[in-house]
C-alpha cells in the first residue's frame, strides 16, 4: 500500500512537473508571438501610411502638373468660349 | 536507512521552497518599486495629429511615419567609432555629435525626422546605446499651396509637436489629440511576462479639419498671383477669393510665402500671412463703403449730381483728383467710375463726420475679424476725438485709415450681399472618429439695406463697364468691382513712387458666386491698380468663371 502511495506521489509530481515546463514554454512561445504581432502590426501601420502618402502624392495636383511637364503636355486649358461665345452658343 | 533519503530530499526540497517564498515576499511586498523599475517598461504611444482635407476632401497635411534618433551615452563603447558611423549617415558634423555623448546622462536626443531607409542604414552598424523612438511627421502632398493657411508644425520647450500659424496654430488643441500609455511587464529580450501587468490605454487621435478652401481654385489663384507679381515687379501680393453669401474663404494666398518642408530655413516675417496681419491703406477699393454708407442714410441719390469744380481745401490742405482732371456736373455713380477724390470728400461731407464714424465701426474696421487663422491684426482706426477734418476728408477716399485685407473683404462682402457682415472662416467642419461638427457662416449685424446693397452693386458695375481704363472681360458676364490705388506712408509722408495697387471685384452681379480682392505691393511697371491688380483679377475670374460653370448672362 506504501509503495502505491509513493509512486502515486511520484507520479502527481512528474505531471506537475512536465505541465509547468509545458506551460512555462507555451508562455515563452505566446510571448513571442505576442512580441511578433506587436512589431507586425507597427510595420503594417507604418507601411498603410506610405501607402496613402503615396496615393495622395499621385493624387496631388502637383504631381499632376510636374507630369504634364515631364511629358510636354503644355497645351493650357484656355477657357475659349468666354472670348468668342459662338462656341458657347451653337447648337 | 531507507526512508532517511527521501526525507533529506523532501527537507532540502522544502527549504528551497522557502527560500524562494521569502524572496518572493521581499521583492513583491517589502519592496515592489525594485521589481517594477526593471520589468515594468511604461511607454507613451504618441497620439497621430489630425489630418487637414480641403472641401473636396482632398489632403493638404497629414502625417508619415519618421523616427527620433536617440543614445544612451552609458551603454556606448567607443565613442569615437560611434561618431564616425552614425556621421556617415546623417552627416550632422562628428564635433556636434560628438557633444551629445555626455556619459553622465542616461538618454539624449540626436535627431528627429529620420526616414525609414536612414533607420534602417542606422541599424546594420548593431550599434550598443542607440535607439529609436516612433514619430510622426507632417507630410503635405500638395507641397507648399497653402503655407501661409497651414501653418507649420514646430516644436515646444519640451521637443513636444506644436502647430505655429494659420490653422495649425489656431486649431493646434484640436489637432494634437491625447497621447497613450502602455504598461507591460516585459523579460530581458522584450517579450512580455505573460502573468505580470499588461496594460494598455490608447491614443486618442487629433480631429481631422476640412477646409472651405478648394485646392483647385487655390492653385490657379497662386499660379496667377506668381505670373503677376512676376508680370508688374511687384515686391510681394495677395489674392483672396471668397463666397460673399456666406463668407468661406474659397482661396487666400500671399506671395512671398515659405517652403513647409524646410520652414526653419525661414525668417519670421515669412511665415506672417499679409492677408490677415498685415495693414495696408485700401485707397479708392474704400469709396464704395463711404457712397453705400451716404445712399444708406440718405444723404444721397444715385442720380444727385456734384458739380465738381477743381481741387478742394480742406483744413489747409489741398485734395485734386487722381489726374487732376475735373468733370463739372458728375453723378454720385459718375463719382465711383471716375473715382473722384473730390467728389468723394463732397460724399463724406453729406454724410457727415459723425455717421462716417459710425459706418466704418459697423464695417467693422479696426476690429479683427475673428477668422479662425493665427496671427489676425485688429486694424487701425483712431478715437473719434481725435479726428481732424483732413481725416474725415482722406477717409472718404481710402488714405489715413489702416485696414487689413481680411476686413476689407469681409466689409465688402457686406455691401453685396444685402448688407449682412458675416464673421470670415476656413474650416467648415471638424472631424473626430465617427463624431463630426459643421462650422457654418454666421452673420454679426447689418451694415446697411438690401436695397442700399443693390444700388452700390450697380454702381460698381458701371464703374467696370465705364470706368477709365477698358480691361480684358470676359465677354457676357456682368462683373462689378472698383481698383485702388494707395500711396504708401514712409515717414510721415506718401511717397508717389511707392504704391499698393489693388481691386477688389465680385461676379456676376445678380447673384455674387465669388469675391475677389487682389493686392499688389509696389508694381513696378505701374503704380496704378487700373493697370496691375485689376488685369490680373480679370485673368482670375475668368478662370473662376468657367471653374464655378457659371453661364454668360
Amino acid at each position: 500500500m506504501k509503495s502505491l502511495t509513493k509512486y502515486f506521489i511520484w507520479f502527481i509530481f512528474a505531471i506537475l512537473l512536465t505541465g509547468n515546463v509545458f506551460i512555462f514554454l507555451n508562455s515563452i512561445k505566446l510571448s513571442d508571438e505576442i512580441n511578433h504581432f506587436e512589431k507586425e502590426t507597427k510595420n503594417l501601420h507604418q507601411e498603410n501610411l506610405n501607402i496613402e502618402n503615396k496615393i495622395y502624392e499621385v493624387d496631388s495636383l502637383q504631381y499632376a502638373a510636374s507630369m504634364a511637364s515631364e511629358l510636354d503636355f503644355t497645351q493650357k486649358a484656355e477657357p475659349v468660349y468666354l472670348e468668342n461665345l459662338k462656341y458657347a452658343k451653337s447648337q | 536507512m531507507s526512508m532517511i533519503k527521501p526525507r533529506l530530499l523532501f527537507i532540502i526540497l522544502l527549504i528551497f521552497y522557502l527560500l524562494i517564498i521569502v524572496k518572493l515576499f521581499q521583492l513583491q511586498v517589502l519592496n515592489p518599486a525594485s521589481t517594477h523599475t526593471t520589468y515594468l517598461k511604461t511607454n507613451r504611444i504618441p497620439p497621430e495629429r489630425g489630418k487637414i482635407y480641403d472641401r473636396n476632401s482632398q489632403p493638404l497635411a497629414v502625417n508619415r511615419p519618421s523616427f527620433l534618433l536617440y543614445i544612451e551615452p552609458k551603454k556606448i563603447e567607443d565613442a569615437s567609432e560611434f561618431v564616425k558611423k552614425i556621421d556617415a549617415i546623417l552627416q550632422l558634423g562628428e564635433a556636434s555629435l560628438a557633444s551629445k555623448i555626455d556619459k553622465t546622462k542616461n538618454w539624449v536626443a540626436v535627431q528627429s525626422g529620420l526616414d525609414k531607409d536612414k533607420k534602417q542604414r542606422l541599424l546594420e552598424f548593431k550599434l550598443k546605446g542607440l535607439g529609436f523612438e516612433d514619430r510622426f511627421q507632417r507630410y503635405y502632398p500638395e507641397s507648399s499651396l497653402a503655407a501661409h493657411l497651414l501653418g507649420f508644425v514646430g516644436k515646444d520647450v519640451q521637443g513636444e509637436d506644436v502647430g505655429y500659424f494659420g490653422v495649425e496654430g489656431y486649431f493646434n488643441k484640436d489637432l494634437t489629440g491625447l497621447p497613450g500609455i502602455i504598461k507591460s511587464d516585459r523579460d530581458l529580450l522584450g517579450r512580455p511576462i505573460l502573468i505580470g501587468t499588461q496594460q494598455k490605454l490608447d491614443p486618442e487621435n487629433g480631429r481631422d479639419l476640412y477646409l472651405t478652401i478648394d485646392e483647385s481654385v487655390q492653385e490657379t489663384v497662386k499660379k496667377k498671383l506668381q505670373t503677376g507679381i512676376e508680370r508688374y515687379k511687384a515686391k510681394e501680393g495677395c489674392i483672396l477669393v471668397t463666397n460673399p453669401q456666406t463668407l468661406e474663404m474659397l482661396a487666400l494666398t500671399c506671395l512671398p510665402d515659405f517652403d513647409l518642408d524646410r520652414y526653419y530655413l525661414f525668417s519670421e516675417e515669412f511665415f506672417r500671412n499679409p492677408a490677415i496681419s498685415n495693414l495696408y491703406e485700401p485707397g479708392s477699393t474704400f469709396k464704395p463703403f463711404i457712397m453705400a454708407a451716404a445712399l444708406d442714410n440718405k444723404s444721397v441719390q444715385p442720380d444727385d449730381f456734384y458739380d465738381e469744380k477743381g481741387p478742394v481745401e480742406i483744413g489747409g490742405y489741398t485734395i485734386k483728383t487722381w489726374n487732376n482732371k475735373y468733370e463739372g456736373q458728375i453723378s454720385m455713380t459718375g463719382i465711383i467710375e471716375k473715382s473722384s477724390n473730390v467728389g468723394m470728400v463732397y460724399v463724406g461731407e453729406r454724410l457727415g463726420y459723425k455717421n462716417i464714424y459710425s459706418y466704418l465701426k459697423k464695417y467693422g474696421f479696426g476690429q479683427a475679424t475673428g477668422i479662425d487663422l493665427q496671427g489676425e491684426a485688429d486694424g487701425y482706426l483712431k478715437e473719434e476725438f481725435a479726428w481732424y477734418p483732413i481725416d474725415f476728408a482722406t477717409v472718404s477716399f481710402g488714405q489715413g485709415i489702416a485696414v487689413t485685407p481680411i476686413q476689407m473683404v469681409r466689409a465688402f462682402a457686406s455691401l453685396i450681399n444685402g448688407g449682412k457682415l458675416l464673421k470670415p472662416f476656413v474650416v467648415q467642419k471638424i472631424s473626430s472618429g465617427n463624431e463630426e461638427k459643421s462650422i457654418d457662416s454666421k452673420i454679426e449685424r447689418k451694415t446697411i439695406s438690401a436695397k442700399t446693397s443693390e444700388m452700390i452693386k450697380k454702381m460698381l458695375h458701371s464703374a467696370v463697364e465705364n470706368g477709365e481704363v477698358r480691361w480684358a472681360k470676359p465677354k457676357g458676364y456682368q462683373i462689378a468691382g472698383k481698383t485702388g490705388t494707395a500711396q504708401i506712408p514712409i515717414e510721415g509722408h506718401y511717397d508717389p513712387t511707392k504704391t499698393v495697387a489693388s481691386f477688389v471685384g465680385f461676379a456676376p452681379v445678380s447673384d455674387p458666386k465669388f469675391l475677389a480682392l487682389v493686392i499688389l505691393r509696389e508694381p513696378q511697371t505701374s503704380p496704378w491698380g487700373s493697370e496691375t491688380a485689376a488685369p490680373l483679377f480679370f485673368e482670375v475670374a475668368k478662370e473662376l468663371l468657367v471653374y464655378y460653370n457659371i453661364a454668360p448672362e
